[in-house]
């Protein structure tokens, strides 16, 4: 399988001089198109700035990293834009809804900055709520939404612009079990028609749903289960 | 030679231009409307804010509309005066030390032949020339007996001075070419020697000159305001005659001497060149002697109007420091709301959209706040000049300059206000806003 993701020594240091804090140090990682990974490990462990330069949320200090087999490290900033807007779709554990505009126009807005065309958009976005079982709450506010609904929304909007990966940072850290286990079948659902999707978690449990784990202690991988079977 | 190959305009060309024209169109009309959203999401804020921009577009338009309708009512009363393409040609005493040289002895000074001499030095630009003469004179009427001004006119001084005829008839050629003893009245006249009588056909004296009353002028009332008396109502006591019977009969005047000559230009290019020239044609007929002096009334007016410009400059500078205000507690405004919708951009980046587009965002929210403060400023500015210019009693009048530099006043200032908090916006780092607290 291609690549999705290869990270080689990435290194992410805040501060300078004596205050210096290495956030991850020199993090090697391969993930193939189509994995199911989960990213696991303790509070302050690295999960989230990793997940966050392997979204193009941040640079690294050290390391490069090609996703789909492009370097991304020294891109531009509106380059880096366009890589978030088509490539890479992401979930949070807070939702990040726009509590100001409808469940439609927040799975519309990837859509918007892609310069898609507003009957194209509509179109899509009432096509990924059905999906994501929410067509008959198109117009509803995301305050009007359960925390399941709200995940399930934002799933909506992360697959807009039919990314290739799924980037989710404690999907389910605001649900309730059972929620939460709904909100994980639907990621392995999307995995299962190929997308390559990149969890993190500190739950044991909800890292168990996906077929790698990969450990982060210190800003180190310390366990990697590797690429489990297919989809 | 080879013929030049034109770009095909085809199907597939035409489809992307129109698809790239939609998508753009599209995402101004997203941003318009999400600004909007967020204008109607904090009324009050939004209201303060445009507040400032309101009060100072409001200030600029109604001290300019009270500034443009003085001006307008200064130009309406040199149009009724007569007209703004006249030149007026006035004796002025020359200077001298001593007793008066012999050139000065032999100068008669400005008179009725300077007019037709001046006439000729443009046909074709001189479209009227008019004279007066004034004297003093022992009026009696079956009604009243005073002392009262007489003008002695020629031949265009009606439609030149701005008089009209109400009745009867105005001075034939041979009448004024023999000085006979006709006269036209004002309505201010014609009431004071004829009150309640018809004026015309009866006999004035003037000093002993007995004179037909053949006609009566319409009478002729501006004012500046509503309780400003009628500015040309010394217009309306004339005792209007052929100037010849003045210079002739009144005053025995071999050389016709006249108070005052007008020659009326169209052509505003002309008037320059041909001031020059009557200048120097009547210092030649004058024995070299300055003993006139022009008045271009258009010159004149607009010098007048650029004086004026200075209130002008006045009311801009309090609109600015109004929209200046404005603009510094715009700014902290905006960078407070900035703080509290730090997630929300950093969420923005992270589904792709880039710097200039949040730059832009909130470049569009700060301009259509500044566009709906312009908008009720220019609103604001117009009632408060149209009252003002009701209480003063004068027509309202604005040039659309007025609202131009208001408008550009404002929105200037609105975008220069805006660009600190869409800049920082746009700086801020996505990771960064995401985890913002």
């Amino acid at each position: 399988m291609p690549l999705a993701i290869e990270a080689r020594g990435i290194a992410k240091v805040y501060g300078t001089g004596g205050v210096a804090v290495r956030a991850l140090d020199g993090v090697d990682l391969r993930v193939e198109a189509g994995e199911f990974l989960a990213l696991i490990g303790p509070s302050g462990s690295g999960k989230s700035t990793l997940m966050a330069i392997l979204g193009c949320l941040d640079r690294p200090s050290e390391g490069s990293y090609r996703l789909d087999g492009e370097a991304v490290e020294a891109l531009p900033g509106r380059a880096l834009a366009r890589i978030r807007n088509t490539r890479i779709g992401f979930v949070f554990q807070a939702y990040n809804l726009l509590p100001r505009a409808s469940v439609l126009r927040n799975v519309e807005l990837p859509m918007l900055y892609r310069g898609t065309p507003r009957p194209e958009r509509r179109r899509r976005a009432l096509e990924l709520l059905e999906q994501v079982g929410l067509a008959d709450q198109a117009d509803k506010l995301p305050g009007q939404l359960s925390g399941g609904q709200k995940q399930r929304v934002a799933i909506g909007r992360a697959l807009a612009n039919r990314p290739s990966i799924l980037l989710a940072d404690e999907p389910t850290g605001a649900l309730d079990s059972h929620t939460g286990g709904e909100i994980l079948a639907l990621f392995q659902a999307l995995n299962q028609e190929g997308h390559t999707v990149l969890l993190v978690t500190h739950d044991p449990g909800v890292a168990a749903r996906a077929r790698r784990q990969v450990e982060l202690r210190d800003g180190r991988i310390a366990r990697d289960t590797g690429p489990g079977p297919g989809p | 030679m080879k013929a030049g190959r034109a770009f095909p305009a085809t199907p597939a060309v035409c489809s992307l231009t129109a698809s790239i024209a939609g998508a753009w169109t599209s995402l101004w009309a997203e941003r318009l409307r999400e600004a909007w959203a967020e204008l109607r999401e904090q009324p009050g804020r939004t209201a303060l804010q445009a507040l400032g921009v309101t009060l100072g577009v409001a200030s600029i338009l109604g001290g300019f509309a009270l500034s443009d309708s003085l001006r307008r009512q200064s130009e309406r009363y040199q149009l009724r005066m007569g007209g703004m393409d006249l030149l007026h040609v006035y004796p002025q005493p020359v200077a001298r030390s001593g007793p008066p040289s012999a050139l000065q002895t032999a100068n008669p000074g400005l008179r009725a032949g300077d007019a037709a001499a001046g006439a000729a030095l443009d046909p074709q630009g001189v479209a009227g020339v008019s004279l007066s003469r004034m004297d003093g004179v022992q009026v009696r009427s079956p009604f009243a007996l005073r002392r009262s001004q007489v003008t002695g006119i020629g031949a265009d001084f009606i439609p030149m001075a701005g008089y009209a005829l109400a009745r009867g008839r105005g001075f034939a050629a041979a009448e004024l070419e023999a000085g006979a003893p006709v006269a036209i009245l004002g309505s201010g006249a014609a009431q004071r020697f004829f009150p309640g009588a018809d004026p015309l056909g009866q006999v004035l004296d003037l000093g002993g000159r007995p004179v037909t009353v053949v006609g009566t002028f319409q009478a002729r009332v501006f004012r500046f305001g509503k309780d400003q008396p009628n500015a040309l109502g010394w217009q309306n006591r004339i005792i209007a005659l052929p100037a010849a019977f003045v210079q002739r009969r009144l005053q025995a005047d071999p050389h016709q001497r006249v108070d005052e000559l007008s020659f009326r230009l169209p052509e505003p290019s002309r008037m320059v060149a041909f001031a020059r020239d009557l200048a120097t044609l009547l210092q030649a007929r004058h024995r070299s002697q300055i003993d006139f002096r022009l008045d271009d009334v258009g010159a004149r007016f607009r010098r007048q109007q650029r004086q004026g410009r200075v209130y002008d400059l006045v009311f801009l500078l309090s609109g600015v420091l109004a929209m200046l205000g404005a603009g510094i507690v715009n700014v902290n405004i905006h960078l407070a709301s900035l703080r509290e919708r730090v997630r929300e951009v950093g969420l923005k980046l992270a589904l792709g959209a880039s710097a200039p587009e949040v730059f832009l965002g909130f470049m569009t929210e700060a301009m259509l706040l500044t566009l709906l403060g312009i908008l009720a400023g220019l609103a604001g500015g117009l009632g408060f000049a149209w009252i003002l210019t009701r209480c003063l009693g004068m027509p309202l009048f604005l040039r659309p300059g007025s609202f131009l530099w208001a408008g550009v006043m404002a929105f200037g200032f609105g975008f220069g206000f805006a660009l600190v908090p869409a800049w920082k916006a746009c700086r801020l780092s996505p990771m960064e806003a995401l985890r913002y607290e």
